[in-house]
């Protein structure tokens, strides 16, 4: 058998272009479930029960149920339920950043649990209110602390974010599929597909290490 | 000055505190001791509600700071305190440490707080470490830097909870004379210490505490001159 990129050559440009939108709902997801994540730790740390339980309950339903099921109801339920058509980008986004907010929770919460207790102590002394103690001395040192896993995550979204193809997002998958049934050839676009995925999560990882060293260093 | 009125401190069933009273005048430099468990860093922990107290009333300045509705925030920029562990802040730089809670607490002007800072670090001999984060700085820089952060804040008390006790022998001395630099300038200091030579040198008066209890509250040369009660000679005879 043998690969005919030749006739695959032309539709690259559009394969391509799914780089921006694989990028724009990872990282837009990432960047949101970040912050919703943060809010999920600093429930469960809290004294308030209600937050607790809410925050633990949200959090095993997001880990304990799949991604592609979540991304249906969201895409198929909100509109039933309340009569606004969600859009693709829509119902990815919010799919994308609850339940990565779910996994990124516990990694904050897991640093924030690893920051010295002296840490929080001293800046109370000082007359700092938690939430400041909070935001500019125990984040920043949890934060570099779970550094690695939050990469990681970062790196399971990409990857997961296919998922988007299946209700018509154009994403990489998405696109290469779309040239495959155009051309009658499957195993070149799926191909350059994945070496797209695979150069992604490469810059990604060295990005990290990058980071991780300088981190190191100050 | 600081007013206990019987505090007792339990966590879950053990009781660590079992009824102390006392009186600390203002500018008195405070010496507690006793036997490791005694209970010293709790009742310290106490006094700037680190650890609040199951019963029992705290007053500093006449304000009562165990009531109910007691501002907490502001009784602590009134109260500084000074760690065995150091705990400045890793990610900020010694000045940064310094000036942060002037700049966020008391809202102080970045200028004039930088001025600050620096005026204090170099009273504590680290006008050259300004910029230098804590993990570059030996555990005698990081005492005196963190001694800096609590000034930084102008306090009328300072809390010391075993200042040198994680430190390599040949610090102690340095972070002692800055901690004497600040005796009897009007600030009120509260030090718990094993370092007998230092307390009896630098305290007017001296706590003893054992197993929870005040046992012995003396001016500092009567009691190593002749202590009062049995406890404490024989805990000053196991030490010096
Ligand atoms: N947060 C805490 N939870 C449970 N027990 C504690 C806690 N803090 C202190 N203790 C206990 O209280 C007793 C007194 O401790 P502490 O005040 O640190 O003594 P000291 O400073 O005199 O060595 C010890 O038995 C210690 O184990
Ligand atoms: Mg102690």
């Amino acid at each position: 058998m043998l690969l005919d990129f030749e006739r695959v050559w032309p539709s690259v440009p559009y394969i391509l272009e799914g780089v921006q939108v694989t990028l724009a709902y990872t990282g837009v997801s990432l960047f949101l479930g970040f912050l919703w994540g943060t809010c999920l730790a600093l429930f469960k740390i809290s004294h308030i029960k209600v937050l607790k339980w809410f925050s633990s309950f949200y959090t095993s339903v997001f880990r304990g149920t799949p991604l592609l099921l979540q991304l249906m109801l969201i895409y198929h339920a909100i509109p039933q339920l309340t009569g606004y058509t969600i859009s693709v980008w829509e119902a990815g986004i919010l799919t994308f950043t609850l339940n990565s907010g779910a996994y990124i929770s516990e990694h904050i919460r897991g640093g924030i649990n690893a920051v010295d207790k002296g840490q929080m102590e001293a800046a109370l002394s000082l007359g700092i209110s938690y939430p400041f103690a909070m935001k500019d001395i125990i984040l920043p040192q949890a934060i570099r602390i779970i550094l690695p896993s939050l990469v990681s995550e970062s790196i399971d979204l990409l990857k997961e974010s296919t998922l988007i193809s299946v209700i018509g997002g154009a994403d990489i998958l998405r696109r290469a599929n779309i040239v495959a049934s155009e051309k009658y050839l499957y195993f070149e676009p799926l191909l350059i597909a994945g070496g797209l995925y695979y150069v992604l999560v490469m810059i990604l990882t060295l990005g990290a290490r990058i980071l991780e060293k300088k981190l190191k260093t100050s | 000055m600081i007013l206990l009125e019987n505090i007792h401190k339990s966590f879950g069933s053990l009781e660590v505190l079992k009824g102390i009273s006392g009186r600390i005048p203002r500018g008195e430099v405070l010496a507690i001791i006793g036997p490791s468990g005694s209970g010293k860093s709790t009742l310290l922990r106490s006094i700037n509600l680190l650890e609040i107290p199951t019963s029992g009333k705290i007053f500093v300045d006449n304000t009562c700071i165990t009531d109910k509705g007691a501002n907490i925030g502001k009784l602590r920029t009134k109260v500084g305190m000074v760690f065995q562990q150091f705990n400045l802040f890793p990610h900020m730089t010694t000045l940064e440490n310094v000036i942060y809670a002037p700049l966020k607490v008391k809202k102080m002007a970045r200028k004039e707080a930088e001025i600050l800072g620096k005026k204090l670090l170099e009273k504590v001999g680290l006008k050259n470490k300004v910029q230098t984060y804590p993990p570059n700085l030996s555990g005698g820089q990081k005492q005196r830097a963190a001694i800096a952060r609590a000034l930084a804040m102008e306090p009328e008390v300072i809390l010391f909870d075993e200042p040198t006790s994680a430190l390599d022998p040949e610090m102690v001395k340095e972070v002692l004379e800055v901690i004497k630099s600040l005796a009897h300038t009007g600030i009120t200091m509260i030090i718990v210490t094993h370092e007998m030579g230092f307390a009896r040198e630098i305290a007017d008066r001296i706590w003893f505490l054992d197993e929870g209890h005040l046992v012995e509250d003396s001016m500092s040369q009567k009691f190593f001159k002749s202590p009062k009660t049995k406890r404490a000679k024989s805990f000053l005879e196991k030490v010096l």
